[in-house]
């Protein structure tokens, strides 16, 4: 399905503490950007996926949200959920929508409105009585000791994550938290959930990402700089891996296995990527992540890390929005939001936090936690 | 032979120091600490654990079981059942709580010889546990401390035979809670210790004595149950017996006086220490006494408690504030962890949650919690038997989490492979860290409430002695 599908307009919504929006706000203000980008009719689109991740009172339950939202009725619309890879799942969807031969153009939306539920973390569903007291953070936490234990890694290399990312989102003005901070403020903060303080963990955010897809011949009937969809895969494991007696816990296996999917659809290897928004929702999941996605061996990630190669300037920038730590975590939106990164950099548009010679881009979300994996391989 | 199979003890793990009492409120307090059970323990959690601790690893066939408590968490619901369930123990299984008075500890274990003496039966699990309530600032604040006993009593493997008993039924007003009051009141002391508890055990004590033609100098130990830690040596004393030499040392410096539990741990004391051909002789009160006389078999010496009571006394928490305790006993408002668990969901998954049941692949081998259909390992389906989880494991990771609502922070969570396979998911209980590697023990907890109930399952502690 390579080159098939082609992205013709990306928008995004400024991401952070919304608390005047509401979350048909949030629809409207990515779609119409998208709409604006692709410089298309709302009435060309013919099929639309939306991802959310919590309803809320204002919507997200079904697709009808979206239908709603922006009066687009009279045809096809799927809310897709699929933990923290909801909107790349979402996106996904739309490519095989659209390879299917189904549709010309696609919509998708992320959304999500987390603030309206208040303030601490995410509300936990599930058994009454198993896994009580796991919380996301919790449960990455638990990954991460195993992880630091087996391979010798301290706080220190999380927290040099935390400062590449909040660098690198200071420098795009849609990122929720928009400011520089040290390792000692990452080291010093309140703990949250053992090893992660509160500057390992990304916020609670309000936010919304869209982007507009369409058959790749098609696509310059829009747009002047259509960005290609060069491979995608998508891998679950099982969502209790507290449970499961042979998990190492030392990385997510459905990371490794859905970018090993994109990787071969898309033609391409690790050392051909030369950007990736990765799914950063604690400083340690971008640690595993980059060993998962094979840009160094498995134990490597901290030497990439101290090195200095995941940064900007690095020869593999990961996070250059500064990532979900930075630029937020609205669970639906962040993996369509991942999309307009990675659109943003293939068209050299991303200003001061511009990627040098970007030419193939990952987007990365991994959820559960290792649950459920996504990647999207795009290009030129 | 009829008597005495196993026993053990459990001490929750934290103390509250009477200085802190006297600080809270400027009153004169005796020496010592009382023990305290934590926020997520009653009379319920803590007899599971000596009752666990009493039937070991692999439970022995029992055919009954009693539950004694003045305070147990429910007053319609029979903990004895839940108990047994919690323990593993068959279905067929006749069950009874004894509640009323302090001495319902030791009546269970005197309703249970009975039984197996009559040849209904062959083992009784006894287990009794106290978390008593008193008033703030009442006297009793610095006097009532929380703990459980257990033992088993059978017809074989006696390692303390069932000599004789005598009991006094009794009306009189000591020690009392209306079904409307939270909080234990007392009468007045001295004469309560002296026309009460002193008349009444004595005169079960010396039919005891006459009966078996022993004089006071024959008993080796003498286990007394007191409403105070004066009262058991005057009572001693009285009998004639020297306190000094023959007299179980009470508890209630070191833990408070322990209610239902109080005469089974002084018998765990004294079948710690004794040896063969040791008469013990165990004395209990409340609306009456009862008294028991045992004597230790050669059999003791290799069945003694795993964890002597000794060592739960050492294992010990300071509380850093008597704030502490109020929160734990919640006499100040707190918000209680809230959700349901219906009872179409207790019933469906009693042998997974409550029985702790996992499945072991037959393709395979593996161990796997909770119960699943197809292995986890090697995918082969419906070749599942339903396995029974140890009680015990080391830690594989963990996490101490700040933030998830609970009563206490921070609360550790960890990932703990069970001895024997199977992989579990926990609140760490008792401790505010834990380590890779740690070797821990399970423990049945309250977790939370909701529908107007209470809702138990397992969290795992740390182990508090090598030999748990």
């Amino acid at each position: 399905m390579k080159d098939q599908v082609a992205v013709i307009g990306v928008g995004c919504t400024k991401f952070g503490d919304l608390f005047e929006h509401g979350y048909e706000d949030l629809i409207c203000e990515a779609a119409f950007e998208a709409y604006a980008d692709a410089k298309i009719d709302p009435a060309d689109i013919q099929a639309a996926y939306l991802g959310t991740y919590m309803p809320g009172a204002a919507g997200g339950k079904a697709a009808v949200s979206l239908g709603d939202a922006l009066r687009l009725y009279d045809r096809p619309i799927t809310r897709v959920e699929n933990y923290c890879a909801t909107g790349t799942d979402a996106f996904r969807n739309a490519c095989l929508a659209i390879a299917s031969g189904a549709y010309d153009v696609v919509l998708v939306l992320g959304a999500e409105k987390l603030k309206d539920r208040g303030g601490r973390g995410l509300p936990r569903f599930g058994h009454p009585l198993l896994a009580k007291g796991n919380s996301a953070p919790g449960l990455f936490a638990l990954a991460a000791n195993r992880y630091m234990h087996t391979y010798g890694v301290g706080r220190e290399t999380l927290a040099k994550i935390a400062v590449k990312n909040h660098y690198n989102g200071a420098r795009n003005p849609k990122a929720h938290l928009r400011m520089e901070i040290t390792e000692d403020k990452v080291l010093n903060a309140p703990m949250i959930s053992s090893p992660f303080g509160l500057f390992d963990c990304c916020p609670t955010t309000d936010g919304g990402a869209a982007a507009i897809v369409c058959r790749a011949d098609l696509a310059k009937r829009y747009t002047d700089s259509p960005v290609l969809v060069k491979g995608f895969g998508l891998a679950v494991t099982t969502g209790r891996p507290y449970f499961d007696p042979t998990f190492d816990y030392l990385g997510f296996r459905s990371t490794q296995q859905a970018a090993a999917q994109a990787y071969k659809m898309a033609g391409i290897s690790a050392a051909d990527v030369d950007f990736a928004e990765v799914h950063d929702c604690f400083t340690w999941t971008e640690l595993s992540n980059i060993e998962d996605l094979g840009f160094c061996a498995k134990g490597e990630g901290k030497a990439l890390v101290h090195e200095g190669r995941t940064a900007l300037d690095g020869d593999i920038p990961i996070n250059p929005s500064g990532g979900l730590k930075s630029f937020g975590h609205p669970i639906g939106a962040s993996g369509v939001r991942m999309i307009y990164e990675c659109v943003t950099q293939l068209r050299g548009r991303a200003g001061e936090r511009q990627v040098k010679n970007a030419q193939i881009g990952l987007a990365h979300n991994v959820g559960g936690p290792g649950a459920v994996a996504c990647v999207i391989a795009l290009g030129h | 032979m009829v008597g005495i199979t196993r026993y053990a003890s459990y001490v929750p793990v934290h103390r509250l120091d009477r200085r802190l009492i006297e600080q809270a409120w400027g009153t004169r307090q005796a020496k010592g600490e009382v023990a305290v059970a934590n926020y997520d323990e009653d009379a319920l959690t803590m007899a599971c654990d000596a009752a666990m601790g009493c039937l070991g690893d692999q439970p022995a066939p029992v055919d009954g079981a009693y539950f004694a408590s003045v305070s147990a968490p429910y007053g319609e619901k029979q903990i004895a059942s839940v108990l047994a369930t919690v323990c593993d123990l068959p279905r067929a299984l006749f069950s009874a709580d004894f509640a009323g008075s302090t001495r319902a500890g030791l009546s269970a274990t005197l309703a249970a010889l009975r039984v197996v003496q009559s040849v209904a039966a062959h083992t009784v699990l006894v287990a009794a546990a106290d978390v008593r309530t008193a008033a703030p600032e009442n006297e009793l604040e610095g006097v009532l401390g929380d703990a459980a006993a257990a033992l088993t009593v059978g017809d074989g493997d006696v390692i303390a035979e069932f000599v004789d008993a005598a009991s006094i039924a009794d009306e009189f007003t000591h020690f009392w809670r209306t079904d409307v009051q939270r909080t234990v009141q007392m009468a007045g002391g001295r004469f309560a210790s002296d026309f009460g508890y002193g008349r009444d055990l004595g005169a079960a004590i010396r039919t005891i004595l006459e009966r078996q033609r022993l004089e006071p100098q024959a008993i080796q130990r003498v286990a007394l149950a007191s409403p105070d830690a004066r009262a058991a040596a005057d009572l001693a004393k009285s009998l004639g017996f020297d306190a000094k030499t023959q007299l179980v040392s009470p508890l209630h410096g070191e833990i408070g006086a322990t209610g239902s539990a109080e005469p089974l741990l002084l018998l765990a004391r004294a079948l710690d220490a004794a040896a063969p051909g040791d008469f013990i002789l165990v004395g209990g009160f409340g609306e009456g006494a009862d008294a028991l006389l045992f004597r230790a078999t050669p059999a003791l010496a290799a069945a003694r408690a795993a964890v002597p009571l000794a060592r739960w006394l050492a294992a010990k928490t300071p509380l850093p504030s008597y704030e502490r305790y109020l929160k734990f006993r919640r006499l100040v408002e707190v918000e209680e962890v809230s959700d349901v668990v219906t009872s179409v969901l207790e019933f469906k998954e009693r042998k997974q949650d409550i029985r702790l049941y996992g499945s072991k692949c037959q393709a395979c081998g593996q161990v796997q919690y909770p119960m699943a259909r197809v292995c986890i390992r090697c995918r082969a389906q419906e070749q599942m038997e339903d396995v029974r989880i140890a009680r015990r494991g080391d830690v594989f990771t963990f996490t101490v989490d700040h933030l998830i609502p609970n009563l206490e922070h921070p609360l550790p969570m960890a990932v703990i492979d069970a001895d024997g396979g199977g992989r579990v998911y926990l609140q760490i209980a008792d401790a505010d860290d834990i380590q890779i590697g740690a070797r821990v023990a399970f423990t049945y907890r309250r977790l939370h409430e909701g529908g107007g109930n209470r809702n138990y399952y397992w969290k795992a502690r740390p182990i508090r002695e090598a030999s748990e």
